[in-house]
Order: C-alpha cells, then sequence, then structure tokens
C-alpha cells in the first residue's frame, strides 16, 4: 500500500496529483498528515507542496478540460471528506481522456460521487449566502459565526466582499476555528484564536428586536407550516439565527 | 410611535402579498456603497408558515382611502394604523441589509391621502437608499394605481422590479369589491412599465450605459377564491398577461378571510390547494409550453384537486403515451408527468451517446415515480400495469402534505 502524504493544503494536494501523473508508482491513497494513521503495511512517500507544479496543474484543467471542473474539484476537496483526495485524483484522470464531457456522465458511480459532493457543497454555500447572520461589534466591525459541515471560508467571503465592500467584516467557522477578516478590498483567512473579544456595538441588541420582531409578524397564522419551514431551513442552521 | 410599533403594525398589514422573490436583477456595487443583487435570488429565512423570506416587505402606511372588501386595510376596518417617514424606511433597509438579515426591500403601500401623494412617498424612500446611503441591494416597488405615470417612471429607475396587483381575476369582481378602484387604473400603468421594461432591453443592447428601468421585470398579484372566476378564467388571465403586458410573475394568494363583508364568500379555510394547483399550471405555461386551453376549458373549468395539473393533462391524453425516451423530442419529454426541463434536458444531452435504459435514467438522477407510467426505454414498458385512465389516476394522486395541512388549521386559528 503506497501512501502519499501531503500537507493538507490545496496546493499540496495539487502537487501530490502532479506527482501520481508522472511517477511509476501509482498512490493507492492520498492522505493529509495530520489525518494519517501509522500501519503496518503502508509505504509512505511525502510530497512536498510544489506552487509550481501545483499551478501547472490548475492550468493544464483549466485549459485542457474546463473551468467547471476545476470549480468542481475545489469544491470537493472543500468537502474534507474522508478519502476523498484519490476519488479526485481518479476523476481528473477521467477527465483529461474525456474532457469536459464528464460532467454529463452519470454511469461512472465515482464520476458521480465527485459531482454530488460539489453540488453539496454548492448549495450548502447558497444557504448561507442567505443564513449568514453579522452581528455588529464595536467600531463598527460586522461579525458573523457558523458550522459549516464543509470548508466554506474560501469560496463564500467574495460575495459578501463585493456586497459589503465598504465595510469591515469577519466571518468565523466555528467547528475549525478558522475565520474571515475582511477591510478595504482584501480578506485574508486567519486562525481564530487571533480574533478580538466579541463585544457588541450599542444599537445591535435594537436592530436584533426588530428582526426578530419583522420576523414573526411575517408569518400568516392562518398558513402556519412548521413542517415547510424545517424543511428549507434545518436545525443544524438555526444555532446562529437571530429569529430562532 | 416607536419604530418598534410601526414596524410591527407595517409589516403585519403587508404580509398577504405573496411575492418575496430577489431574483432576475444583476446591480453591481457601485461606488464603494453597499449591497449588490445575485441573478439567482437568496432566501435569507423562512417564517413559521414555511414561506421564504427574502426582503423586508413593508407597508409605507397602512392609512388607506379605499375600502376594498378583500383587504385587511381597507378603511373601514378597525385596526391600529401608522406611517413610516422615507428616512425611517432607508435605516431599517441597510441595517437589516448589511447584518444579512435580508436581500433587500418590498415597498408597498396603502393609498395615503390620494396616489399621487403615496408614490411620491416611495420614490422619496427609493432616492433617499440610492442616492444618499448608495444602496445597490434589490428593491421591489409597488406602482400605485392612478398615481401620474412620470412619478411610476422615475421609481422604475431606482427599482429592480415593479408591481402593480391586479387584485382580482375579472372587471366585475373587481367593480364589485373594490369599487374605488378603477380597472384601467390598474391596467394603463401594468402595461406602461411593460413596455418600458421591453424598451429598456434595447437600449441597453446598444448602449452599455443605458439607464436601468426595472430590470428585474415586472409582477403582479391576484386573490384566488374571492370571487366566482373558474380556474380556467384564471389561468387565461394569466396567460393574456404573460403575452401581452410583458410580465415576468403572476402571483396567487389564497383568499383569507379577513373582514365580515357580505360580499365576501364565506370560507373557513384559505383555498390552499386551489392556489397550489394553478402555481403548478403558471409553471407549465412559463416553463413547458403549454397554453391555458390545452390545461382547462369551458366543461371542464376547475383543475382537479387530486391530481397535478400536468398529470392531469396526461391521463386525459393517453393517446399520446408511452413516450420512447430514446425518440421523442424535447418537447414531448416535457410533457411527461414527474419530467421538468432540467431532466428533459439530461435526457436529450445523454441518449446522443447511447441509448438510455430505465436502469441509466435511475442513475442519471431522473425522477421516476410518476414518469414511469408515461415512458418506453428501448421499446420496454416498466410500470407493470395497465395504461388505463382510471388506474393511473389512483397511482397518481397526490397523497401528499396538502391535506394534512389543511387539517392543521383549527376553526379558531382561521376566524
Amino acid at each position: 500500500m503506497l501512501y502519499y502524504l501531503y500537507d493538507g493544503s490545496f496546493s499540496g494536494l495539487l502537487t501530490s496529483i502532479y506527482e501520481a501523473f508522472y511517477n511509476e508508482q501509482k498512490p493507492d491513497y492520498i492522505v493529509g498528515k495530520s489525518k494519517y494513521k501509522k500501519s503496518l503495511f503502508a509505504e509512505t512517500t511525502k510530497i512536498k507542496t510544489d506552487e509550481n507544479k501545483a499551478d501547472k496543474v490548475v492550468k493544464a484543467i483549466k485549459n485542457k478540460i474546463s473551468k467547471k471542473i476545476y470549480k468542481n474539484i475545489y469544491y470537493v476537496y472543500l468537502s474534507e471528506r474522508k478519502n476523498i483526495e484519490l476519488d479526485i485524483y481518479y476523476y481528473l484522470k477521467i477527465a483529461f481522456k474525456k474532457g469536459k464531457e464528464i460532467d454529463k456522465d452519470w454511469s461512472d458511480n465515482r464520476v458521480r460521487r465527485i459531482k454530488k459532493i460539489s453540488k453539496k457543497v454548492g448549495r450548502e454555500r447558497h444557504k448561507y449566502l442567505g443564513l449568514l447572520r453579522f452581528r455588529e461589534l464595536e467600531e463598527n466591525i460586522l461579525y458573523a459565526p457558523f458550522e459549516p459541515d464543509n470548508f466554506l471560508l474560501p469560496i463564500i467571503s467574495n460575495h459578501f466582499a463585493s456586497r459589503m465592500k465598504n465595510k469591515r467584516w469577519v466571518i468565523h467557522d466555528k467547528k475549525r476555528d478558522m475565520a474571515v477578516i475582511y477591510e478595504e478590498n482584501e480578506w485574508m483567512i486567519i486562525d481564530g484564536s487571533e480574533l478580538p473579544k466579541i463585544n457588541y456595538s450599542e444599537d445591535e441588541i435594537y436592530y436584533q428586536k426588530l428582526w426578530k420582531n419583522f420576523f414573526d409578524n411575517i408569518t400568516i397564522k392562518n398558513r402556519i407550516n412548521l413542517e415547510l419551514q424545517q424543511n428549507y431551513m434545518p436545525k443544524k442552521y438555526q444555532k446562529y439565527l437571530i429569529e430562532k | 410611535m416607536e419604530l418598534g410599533n410601526k414596524l410591527e403594525i407595517l409589516t403585519e398589514a403587508a404580509k398577504y402579498d405573496a411575492s418575496c422573490s430577489s431574483s432576475g436583477s444583476n446591480r453591481k456595487n457601485t461606488g464603494g456603497g453597499i449591497g449588490n443583487s445575485a441573478r439567482g435570488g437568496i432566501c435569507h429565512s423562512w417564517s413559521d408558515d414555511g414561506r421564504c423570506i427574502s426582503l423586508l416587505k413593508i407597508l409605507f402606511t397602512n392609512y388607506c382611502i379605499y375600502d376594498c372588501a378583500y383587504c385587511i386595510n381597507r378603511s373601514s376596518n378597525d385596526l391600529p394604523r401608522s406611517t413610516f417617514t422615507p428616512q425611517e424606511v432607508a435605516k431599517l433597509t441597510i441595517n437589516f441589509y448589511k447584518r444579512n438579515y435580508i436581500e433587500g426591500l418590498f415597498l408597498s403601500s396603502a393609498i395615503h391621502k390620494n396616489p399621487d401623494y403615496t408614490m411620491e412617498q416611495i420614490l422619496k424612500t427609493v432616492q433617499l437608499l440610492r442616492e444618499k446611503y448608495n444602496y445597490n441591494g434589490y428593491i421591489h416597488l409597488k406602482a400605485i394605481p392612478g398615481a401620474d405615470y412620470e412619478l411610476i417612471k422615475k421609481a422604475g429607475e431606482y427599482a429592480d422590479r415593479m408591481s402593480v396587483n391586479i387584485e382580482l381575476p375579472s372587471r366585475s369582481s373587481l367593480n364589485d369589491l373594490a369599487p374605488q378602484k378603477k380597472p384601467e387604473d390598474i391596467l394603463r400603468p401594468m402595461k406602461k412599465i411593460g413596455e418600458g421594461v421591453k424598451e429598456n432591453k434595447l437600449a441597453k443592447k446598444k448602449y452599455n450605459n443605458a439607464p436601468n428601468f426595472v430590470p428585474g421585470g415586472q409582477s403582479t398579484q391576484l386573490i384566488v377564491g374571492a370571487s366566482p372566476e373558474t380556474d380556467y378564467q384564471i389561468l387565461k388571465l394569466s396567460e393574456g398577461l404573460y403575452n401581452k403586458f410583458n410580465l415576468k410573475r403572476v402571483y396567487y394568494s389564497a383568499f383569507i378571510p379577513i373582514g365580515d363583508d357580505k360580499k365576501l364568500p364565506t370560507v373557513n379555510q384559505p383555498p390552499l390547494v386551489r392556489e397550489h394547483r394553478l402555481y403548478q399550471a403558471d409553471w407549465l405555461l412559463r416553463f413547458y409550453n403549454f397554453e391555458a386551453d390545452e390545461l382547462l376549458d369551458e366543461n371542464h373549468s376547475n383543475f382537479n384537486v387530486e391530481l397535478d395539473p400536468k398529470a392531469d393533462w396526461a391521463i386525459h391524453h393517453l393517446e399520446k403515451f408511452p413516450v420512447e425516451i430514446n425518440e421523442a423530442s424535447y418537447n414531448k419529454l416535457l410533457r411527461v408527468p414527474g419530467i421538468g426541463p432540467k431532466s428533459a434536458g439530461r435526457i436529450y444531452k445523454s441518449r446522443k451517446r447511447n441509448k438510455l435504459s430505465y436502469y441509466d435514467l435511475i442513475k442519471m438522477g431522473i425522477v421516476l415515480k410518476r414518469a414511469r407510467y408515461f415512458i418506453t426505454c428501448k421499446g420496454k414498458y416498466f410500470a407493470g400495469i395497465p395504461m388505463k385512465k382510471e388506474i393511473l389516476k389512483q397511482r397518481l394522486a397526490d397523497k401528499s402534505k396538502n391535506w394534512n395541512q389543511l387539517a392543521l388549521f383549527s376553526n379558531e386559528e382561521v376566524k
């Protein structure tokens, strides 16, 4: 059993894929270092992240296959699922052969799995575009905590960056304790421990109350349908909602 | 009055408006302001009735000079009244928006003083938002029937979507239930806005910097069940509105008994299933190339409550089925119950490479629960029951939540 161990970053994964394509010994597993558990029969190769090689892979995918396929594998990487790396590798192998038509292929199980997961990540991203709630802190910083299943910070930030250009804001992934901070057209991902203390601004509670007020009064009482509400907005999304 | 109380009153007054869509517009955040709009629309929450909350949906005022029988805000109704100021609406919008509570504003109004005055207030509010607050998020505005079209047009330059509610499905019902509103006052601005949207689209193709005019299109709403029209009449009306007035959406709202006016029918529950069927049929008009006359006619003038309109159509046209999945045209695939534009597109593309079997369809994620009764794959019919009207009717009957949902309403809640 040959294990490729990479540093867990997307560039690291792409480097591993580069090596897998060019090395004679193909990997049986591609695993992030921190997730790897020692095993007696395993042979390991450490993959050193190489931005150049990673870049070559990105360009090859975008030019020779399609941007959509690139998006698919990036989203799937962000799903952080166990042993998903080898599926990505396999998917790319086929994609380089078949081209972008692979996106219309529903017959191969592993290809379908990639597509499904990519869709799932996209769906969760879309849900949070609506369900993220910012709180206003002192000094007018907006702060939104959430606990997504997938690692959404890199793909959710551009949306808010263009929408709230003139604000300063933070989105905090509490599950991974990572955060995006945005200021003046730039955002970056930092460790949660680097965040300052959370103190609400003077107005914050006032507007939270107004929002709850609106939320309660917009319901048509003759049409109560909590089941339908729950279908759209499952419990796991509700933890940081102001109105629930 | 405190802002909180105003919000309560003017939300309560606005909630019967069905539209909450934030789609169709693609406004950029320019000039370092706040907000943009996403073409696909985004839901930000769901209220206890299961409706999506996307916009801050409020009335500017609920003081009204009209006394329309079906309307909660009619002048003879005894309820707390209030009015926002443009400044208050703008502040609420900005503060909700930056916290990501909402995708934008939906501002409607009762008719205060006179139509022009009311439209002016609405116009002032959007001007404030767009110009002073540099707000580029979504805005849906009501055009007030009877207001000077210049005011409406001006407002349309700031808005993403506009709507004039047609309220009732026929002239005579409007005369009965809303005698102070003239049908012409509703139809005239609708027609003009429709033309404006069309012209604007053309202008934008020619000049990059042509100003916006209602880029998200126009919608309207009518109440179902407050007046005697049949589903056929309603659907014909919608079809006309889509084709002639260039409307984006028609919303249907089940009549909720909110007054005891003698002119209104007595109902215990809002006709939710009927509303649902009309929406389904509306989709068939817009995305499935159906015509109203195919779905209903003078003799068969209301939808079957137990069957969705497409399934109902199919079992009345069994001579057109089963269709062979590997040969039927895109349009014929679209007419199979359970197959929508997405599935039809998938089938159409995939079958070019190799002929599709029943199992292939499952793998492609095509939902076959209904479709299987109406298709063959490579000549084989998989449903395992004879194609007879009565049997299919039983299999396709809607045993879903709608019925339970109705049972959920106790009588106290309704009154």
